[in-house]
């Protein structure tokens, strides 16, 4: 097989396999209710890891472009913005922010 | 947006059809990035496939999460919910009050699709955009998650200091577990999670 189709393929198998695990044995379940609360906290935790540090890389040169746009974000979802409107105002804030970086 | 993962396929010298149907086929938004950027480096195929399956293990919790917050669904749909669940469908879903499968499949679909029509932006604009404009761009899933998170870091004491243990953690067990660190600081952060967090502040998923 081409090399590529062989990294698409393979790629796309042990991606799935995962996600598909669940979906077969997941009615045949019932947690018991620690379990239960396990699974309600992994939400939380999941979004504070995949912040945490990765907002940083944002911009590989500048690690604080990421800190602005995070607390751009969350100043605005304070203030009950909507979330979609957060998206977009954090991107444009962030464009803005890049115009005025070769000043300093 | 696809239009960063697009940007380093084509780089990696990948054809328009071969971004566009890994976008489509594997789905995984970090994944992706990470594998294009091996075969730009030119990673054998098994280096870069063995790196996607420990980077998107954490798809097994995600999707066991948003099954078991699911009503009223059967299999083949539920295997439709697994192949669409990544970080933003999973965490717009759990955190919200609606745990109906369609509602979940409206949410998953149209961020697959979306993913799947960037690359397709991405590999015809590419050269017109500014590194400036996608960098701005690679702000917006973080931005979401950061606003998914806000509300209840606002609500509740117990559930920001969670996040903020959690966010050190990961911070801490990066700079040694590379990879795996993400999942294990997310098993580990709800495991403390049980003796921090009282009950009453969860969104439960069939209370």
């Amino acid at each position: 097989m081409d090399y590529m189709a062989l990294v698409i393929l393979g790629c796309a198998v042990v991606t799935f396999i995962p996600r598909l695990i669940p979906a077969l044995f997941i009615d045949k379940l019932d947690f018991p209710p620690k379990v239960e609360k396990f699974l309600n906290l992994i939400p939380y935790t999941a979004l504070a890891a995949l912040i945490c540090p990765g907002v940083l890389t944002v911009d590989n040169q500048l690690w604080y472009i990421g800190l602005i746009g995070a607390i751009v974000a969350a100043a605005l979802a304070w203030k009950k913005v909507p979330l979609g409107a957060i998206v977009i105002l954090t991107v444009v804030i962030l464009i803005a922010v890049y115009s005025i970086v070769p000043f300093f | 947006m696809g239009i960063g993962y697009a940007a380093i396929a084509i780089k990696a010298g990948m054809t328009p059809l071969e971004t566009i149907s890994m976008s489509f086929l594997v789905y995984a938004g970090a994944g992706q990035i990470i594998a294009a950027s091996m075969v730009l480096s030119g990673a054998t195929a098994m280096a870069i496939i063995l790196t996607n399956f420990v980077v998107n293990l954490r798809y097994f919790v995600m999707s066991t999460c948003v099954l078991n917050k699911i009503e009223d669904s059967n299999t083949p749909l539920n295997i439709l919910a697994a192949h669409v669940t990544v970080d933003e469908s999973f965490a717009m879903f759990s955190l919200s009050e609606d745990s109906s499968i369609w509602t979940y499949l409206g949410i998953a679909i149209t961020a697959w699709l979306s993913w799947c029509l960037g690359a397709g932006i991405g590999v015809v604009l590419l050269d017109l955009l500014p590194v400036i404009v996608t960098n701005s761009f690679n702000i917006s899933l973080y931005a979401l998650f950061v606003a998914i998170l806000t509300p209840a870091v606002k609500e509740s004491r117990q559930i920001a200091l969670l996040v903020l243990v959690t966010a050190v953690l990961n911070i801490v067990l990066s700079q040694f577990l590379g990879n795996w660190s993400l999942i294990v600081s997310t098993l580990v952060g709800a495991a403390i999670g049980m003796y921090i967090v009282d009950d009453e502040y969860l969104l439960s998923g069939d209370a």
